[in-house]
């Protein structure tokens, strides 16, 4: 079932109605209905796959007992371990086992040795596994470094894990602030309502209205790269920034906004990530939940940046190299997450990974400065470049879409084979980006006029603006679902 | 709770109606000329009405459409006769062209090359080879003088009956409701951009419990399917031109690629009919020839089947 969907509407509207009208004296009720509901979510999709989300709770939820009941550091990081391996395994095996032995098998080849492949399998990837695995881990991890003590409530342990607002694509959630607000008892509160139905309206935009509308211009650039002059390579790289924002951004909008109408409040996961002044910045405010598993799960055990440059260096590498892996087994990410730890690495050496941390874009003024404009510009044509490694099929496709982009920079207006009026795209993200930076202070508030009047026009243009690029011909599925 | 759902409902009253005056305003949607059933049992636009055709979400297309005094979208009256030359068009939406300004038809776009022409566009949206040959056939005291006619045949899907009868469900669409319902421009707006198509359908498919959405073949499937000849439609082609007295000395037909089977254009061959096949002539564009959200040629296209049947005109004055 996906968001953007009549099927997830209907859903909503029966799964909501029980839940604050028939059960909201009964917690223990609350959380069985957000198990079933999670389950019947992701079932939709297919319901072989509801063994596996099931099985990585089971194991989770008893190995959190055993290493918050051992004494032992020894035993408790044997237990940490179990959970670490089991995570990891389900990961390896669906998603990265096709792709070790293909790279074993071509490794070989490329050494003069000709191995038959009969090794790789046929296996579908379970939407979602990167998210809830790494999302049981962090229960695991926190209970290992006594930051929370395990829940003695499988029912809502298994509801954390499986919550069907951030199940398949996040924000990824720790513990201690998802598992928390399941086990106490949630009140309905209008705001917190109305304030998640703004942010569902806003992803939805993002989603349907930016991210659909720009796929078939991306797809068809992309496809037939060898075809176009450099300048649409350019436009299909940068179309695929906004897309990929707009897409994932808006998944998670619509996430935290339906997680606000049962009464629970997910972590921001986009942060304006375009307004980012240098490449640092862009990594607190995009995905900033995977961000932070790996800040705390692999970075700071590594050491950190509290150990000499050359190992915070080597630990930078780590984390960006796996955050490639993580997203996709395929050459392309890799080097994504490459690119990245590259892009990154000067910044931490000028000591500036922190300098805007706490900041956004014209902070005391209605405008960026023409020095703040000119790093946003940097930070996103790194970013953009490096999302053409993201976006090609493979890693030779992405190295011929770059030097075609380079090697004779010819400028050609770009026709869409199904004849799109290419204006309207470019006054779409024109004025999208302008709106964005009108409510860049606040991503949780999209709609953060004083006006009611003002709050209402823009309501009423956003789904005209659904209406206006809506296309029934379209794949509507989310992008992140595949990783 | 329930102040919710009641502000809820406020507020989607007001959205409703601002987009209501946006779509409106902005005439983003397109004008329905009414449907009649002449005298002669034959269905057409009732005569002399004006509006607009509005196609693609964004009004990608914009254009006049003018309703003669026959019933059929022209710049121009029918009014032939012995003493000039005149050719008429046939066929269906791809020929009345409400797509395109109504002065800018394929019509015009042949008088402006075939000097001493008069074309008339007797074409109507959804009429089938049945429709058509029943309209030659009716009003054949006018067909008799025009001295060439070109019928546009969808083999596909323009034979799929061997027999004329009025279409009911087309004239219902002139019932009070639906053209109450027509006056609502956001609900027309949806319709023609396919959001209440799509939500009936996905309705239908969660009331018989399909989870997953029907995928539509893709059009590599819609092509092979069209390399096959279909026995029933090419009976049908046979009985209406038994039926109608096909004068094959005087018509031609107009014929594309990906609707028609090759198979069948080697039997219009091998049975001396005259036909054009326009598929070339759009391949070779370097341009789109269709429009954005559906399969109706775009200017271009238009001008490329004006020259097609200028070009064969010429041929047959040549060989006359």
């Amino acid at each position: 079932m996906i968001f953007n969907s009549l099927e997830f509407f209907l859903f909503l509207l029966v799964v909501g109605f029980i839940y604050w009208f028939v059960l909201k004296r009964s917690l223990k009720g609350q959380n069985i209905l957000l198990l079933v509901a999670s389950y019947m979510f992701y079932g939709w999709w297919d319901w072989r796959f509801l063994f596996l989300i099931l099985l990585s709770t089971v194991v989770d939820y008893f190995i959190g007992i055993k290493i918050f009941n051992s004494d032992k550091q020894k035993v408790r990081k044997s237990w940490l371990w179990c959970s670490v391996l089991f995570n990891l395994g389900l990961l390896a095996f669906f998603k990265y086992y096709n792709f070790f032995v293909e790279s074993w098998v071509n490794m070989f080849s490329v050494l003069g040795y000709s191995i038959k492949n009969t090794w790789t399998l046929s296996v579908i990837l379970p939407i979602g596994i990167s998210f809830y695995t790494f999302q049981t881990m962090s229960y695991s991890f926190d209970i290992y470094y006594k930051k929370l003590k395990p829940t003695k409530h499988f029912i809502a342990f298994a509801a954390f894990v499986s919550f069907f607002p951030q199940l398949v694509a996040g924000p990824i959630e720790r513990a201690s602030n998802l598992l928390s607000q399941i086990t106490s008892k949630r009140v309905f509160n209008y705001n917190q309502c109305i304030s998640g139905l703004k942010l569902m309206l806003w992803g939805l935009f993002k989603k349907m209205v930016i991210a659909d509308s720009l796929a078939p211009i991306v797809d068809d650039i992309f496809i037939n790269y060898s075809n176009y002059s450099a300048s649409t390579l350019v436009l299909g790289a940068v179309f695929f920034s906004f897309q990929i924002y707009g897409d994932f951004s808006g998944y998670s909008d619509i996430a935290i906004g339906t997680a606000k109408l049962f009464g629970i409040e997910l972590k921001s996961n986009f942060k304006f990530p375009y307004f980012s002044r240098n490449i640092a910045e862009f990594w607190v405010r995009w995905h900033t939940s995977l961000s932070d598993w790996f800040r705390y799960y692999v970075y700071f055990p590594l050491g950190g940046s509290k150990v000499s440059k050359l190992v915070s260096i080597r630990n930078i590498a780590i984390v960006f190299l796996i955050s490639g892996l993580w997203h996709g087994a395929n050459w392309t990410y890799l080097f994504w997450g490459a690119f990245h730890a590259i892009a990154f690495v000067p910044v931490f050496l000028l000591g500036k990974n922190s300098k805007y941390k706490n900041s956004t874009i014209g902070e005391n003024s209605k405008l960026p400065s023409i020095n703040e404009v000119f790093r946003m510009m940097m930070v996103f044509s790194i970013v953009t470049f490096s999302w053409v490694f993201f976006r090609s099929a493979t890693i030779a496709d992405a190295f011929n879409y770059v030097l075609r982009m380079f090697s004779v920079f010819t400028f050609e207006s770009y026709m869409h084979p199904r004849g799109f009026r290419m204006i309207d795209y470019y006054i779409l993200v024109a004025l999208f980006v302008i709106y964005e930076y009108l409510i860049r202070r606040d991503e949780r508030a999209p709609f953060k006029f004083k006006s009611r009047y003002v709050r209402f026009m823009v309501y009423a243009m956003v789904i005209l603006c659904m209406l206006l690029f809506y296309d029934s011909k379209i794949d509507r599925s989310f992008i992140y679902f595949q990783f | 709770m329930k102040k919710i759902f009641f502000k809820g409902a406020f507020y989607s009253l007001l959205i409703v109606l601002v987009l209501e005056l946006v779509i409106r305003g902005f005439h983003l949607t397109k004008d329905y000329p009414i449907r009649i059933i002449d005298k002669n049992q034959v269905e057409k636009w009732k005569p002399n009405q004006n509006g607009y055709s509005v196609t693609g979400n964004r009004r990608q297309n914009f254009s006049e459409f003018r309703i003669n005094n026959s019933g059929f979208n022209s710049y121009r009256e029918f009014t032939p006769s012995k003493e000039k030359k005149e050719i008429a068009l046939v066929g269906d939406s791809y020929i009345e062209g409400f797509h395109q300004d109504y002065r800018f038809s394929i019509g015009n776009k042949i008088e402006k090359q075939l000097t001493g022409f008069e074309v008339y566009e007797y074409a109507y949206a959804g009429y089938d080879f049945a429709d058509e040959l029943n309209l030659i056939s009716k009003y054949k005291d006018k067909f008799n003088l025009i001295d060439y006619v070109f019928i546009d045949l969808k083999f596909n899907t323009d034979l799929q009956r061997g027999v004329y009868a009025v279409i009911p469900d087309r004239m219902n669409l002139e019932t009070p409701f639906y053209r109450n319902l027509r006056k609502f421009k956001l609900l027309v707006y949806l319709n023609s951009i396919g959001v209440t198509g799509d939500l009936k359908t996905r309705f239908r498919e969660l009331i018989a419990l399909k989870i997953k959405p029907d995928i539509t073949p893709s059009n590599e499937n819609k092509l092979k399917e069209v390399d096959e000849i279909n026995p029933k439609y090419l009976a049908n082609f046979n009985t209406l031109v038994e039926t109608y007295n096909f004068d094959k000395s005087r018509f031609v037909l107009l014929l594309e690629k990906r609707n028609t089977p090759n198979a069948f254009k080697n039997y219009l061959k091998a049975n001396n009919f005259k036909f054009i096949d326009l598929s070339s002539d759009l391949e070779k564009s370097k341009t789109p020839t269709t429009l954005i959200y559906d399969s109706h040629w775009n200017d271009k296209g238009r001008s490329i089947v004006a020259n097609a049947i200028v070009k064969y005109t010429r041929q047959l004055e040549f060989n006359y």
